[in-house]
């Protein structure tokens, strides 16, 4: 029996939870197929770009950690036992490469530059009203910590229940209910002159 | 149906701390019953529902986007196996150009049947300011908008959501499109394969935020 087959059948058994285009990928990255690899990667990198950007708010920073993430994915794929989805082992990979880049920088992780920074989203002639949200809410995030605003991102961008978000950061699931708690009242409070004009 | 097992903490807290998960969708049948039994007996959890649900909304939509790609990870992938001289590196797969083709020829009319589905949105758009509580699960608004060939088959439109992981929201509107939604973190690669599928004619992401 061939390598490849083997991993197909293991996939089968352990990956109930993910969807069949992960796991049909994810047995074809275990039987070293590239082509495999690329097309996983095209599938995961938008959310862990979103996700990354968000958490670490350095492009440059971003491009170095996602592909660290999925070179881990491709070079340590035995390691990957099914105990949970796929997509929760990928993101909790991704957020300990990312908490571990943000200690190396050693720097106030705080982005002051949010402010000033221009969102590339919005066409010129976006609704000025909506546009000065978004900058607000781009502004308000920025002064977040990174685990609060990694669990907002989770929660309401990537829509992860709190247990799975539990298994990404490594942490109770009390913890991710009190993180989105206190990060919900910040954003609130930092978009008060917003909040009125969205209900 | 599911049983409604009592607070085992202040029910206020758990409320305000499973909110999040209740507007995603994310809650067990229990806990979705709970907290929605306390809401629809609770004013001051209700209103503090309705913020959170905007500020859930205007998160999805924030655009965070990087323009980096494939390139750096097969220059890796090369090194490494050069490195160790075990895998050979493939050809990169033959481009398509047929879809692309028929996208340009397509482009106009796609342009027109956009700008007809957006006034009727316009029209349509519920401001979704009132949930019914204990009745449908919270379900999110609808991000995309779908055009199917009219002689698309019944099964051919249910294969395609499911295989998708989309749910019809709205449709079909007087241009015969219908709002689905699809999970965001999967709506560009979703939209493309509708778009390369047979039964549809056009399939863009909705800013619903644009329409409030």
């Amino acid at each position: 029996m061939s390598d490849g087959s083997v991993a197909h059948r293991q996939i089968e058994e352990i990956g109930k939870a993910a969807t069949p285009e992960d796991l049909r990928l994810f047995a074809g990255v275990r039987a070293r197929e590239r082509d495999a690899f690329e097309a996983l990667y095209r599938l995961y990198h938008p959310r862990l770009a979103r996700f990354l950007l968000n958490l670490l708010r350095r492009p440059q920073l971003v491009e170095e950690v996602l592909n660290d993430t999925l070179f881990v994915v491709w070079e340590r794929s035995d390691t990957f036992r099914g105990a949970s989805k796929l997509s929760t082992w990928i993101f909790a990979i991704a957020y300990r490469k990312a908490m571990k880049a943000l200690r190396r920088l050693d720097e106030p992780v705080e982005d002051r530059d949010a402010e000033m920074r221009p969102s590339d989203g919005d066409a010129p002639d976006a609704p000025f009203g909506r546009h000065r949200t978004q900058e607000a809410l781009l502004a308000a995030l920025a002064k977040l910590s990174p685990d609060h605003r990694t669990v907002v991102d989770l929660t309401y961008f990537h829509e992860m229940g709190y247990r799975e978000i539990a298994a990404i950061m490594d942490c109770p699931v009390d913890t991710v209910k009190t993180r989105m708690f206190h990060a919900r009242r910040h954003l609130r409070r930092l978009m008060d002159g917003e909040l009125t004009d969205w209900l | 149906m599911a049983r409604i097992l009592p607070f085992t903490m202040d029910p206020h807290r758990e409320t305000r701390d499973l909110m999040p998960w209740l507007i995603t969708g994310r809650l067990e049948p229990e806990e979705r019953a709970r907290v929605e039994a306390h809401l629809a007996a609770c004013e001051e959890c209700s209103r503090e529902l309705a913020g959170e649900r905007a500020l859930a909304g205007e998160v999805a939509e924030l655009p965070i986007a990087t323009g980096i790609g494939w390139a750096a990870m097969r220059d890796r992938l090369d090194t490494a196996a050069r490195q160790a001289a075990f895998v050979p590196a493939s050809p990169p797969p033959p481009r398509r150009f047929t879809a692309r083709r028929i996208g340009t020829m397509l482009a106009a009319q796609v342009a027109l049947l956009a700008a007809a589905v957006t006034i009727t949105l316009r029209v349509d758009a519920p401001t979704a300011s009132y949930h019914a509580l204990g009745s449908a699960p919270a379900a999110a608004g609808g991000n995309a908008i779908v055009v199917f060939r009219p002689d698309a088959r019944e099964s051919d439109i249910s294969r395609l959501l499911k295989a998708n992981e989309a749910r019809l929201v709205d449709g079909p509107t007087a241009a015969n499109a219908y709002v689905l939604h699809i999970p965001n973190a999967a709506r560009t690669e979703v939209l493309g394969r509708l778009r390369s599928d047979a039964a549809v004619v056009l399939a863009e992401p909705l800013d619903t935020a644009a329409l409030r």
